[in-house]
């Protein structure tokens, strides 16, 4: 995740503050619910500002991404745009089959957020072998 | 698409980065151009050309001539 952004730009050094910034909230938030700072949330409006606020981050995170590629060159923002849709795919791609093996095939249940940790992934997976931008 | 840059950037001494910096993109793109990994936009493409005084078509072949 944090490698996108380590091109040396202007951009790429956002980038990363930006990612390490909202991960850092990320992982503050999980860590108070592990140790059960949330456990007491009874109704509904509360566990839904705290799924939102868990969330938060992982929007922030991708607008960070979004962002990096709209003020990288021509180059870079192809590049990790091709990277970036060829991983989308193949994260859609694996979720549709796990879905559906739930729905038929009785596979154990996966909590949906898996698809972020997954796109990212995937996007690990596939970089290296996409280094042009055509 | 091929190109002439490495030369032209060779002759007058210049980093990768340097030419980048001139040009305003990232030294990344600046290899990515040299080592035909990347087709210049029409923009980058004059921005090249004012850069080094030559017309477009002396720095990058036209792949449809």
């Amino acid at each position: 995740m944090l490698a996108v952004g380590k091109n040396g730009t202007a951009a790429g050094k956002r980038y990363v503050i930006r990612t390490m910034g909202f991960m850092s909230g990320y992982v503050a938030i999980n860590v108070l619910a592990i140790f059960g700072a949330f456990d007491d949330i009874g109704s509904p409006v509360a566990a839904w500002g705290l799924a939102l606020a868990v969330s938060a981050p992982v929007v922030g995170q991708i607008w960070a991404t979004l962002s990096f590629m709209n003020e990288s060159d021509e180059f870079v923002r192809a590049l990790i745009a091709k990277q970036f849709i060829i991983a989308s795919g193949l994260a859609m791609a694996i979720a549709s089959v796990w879905g559906f093996g739930e729905s038929y095939a009785a596979a154990p249940h996966i909590p949906a957020w898996l698809i972020y940790p997954l796109f990212w992934a995937c996007f690990g997976a596939v970089a290296p072998f996409i280094r042009t931008s055509r | 698409m091929r190109n002439r840059l490495k030369l032209l950037r060779v002759e007058r001494g210049w980093t990768q980065e340097q030419l980048g910096q001139a040009l305003g993109v990232s030294r990344q793109a600046v290899n990515a151009l040299e080592t035909e990994k990347h087709d210049p936009s029409l923009d980058l493409a004059y921005r090249i050309a004012v850069l080094f005084a030559r017309p477009v078509e002396d720095i990058f072949e036209n792949p449809h001539a």
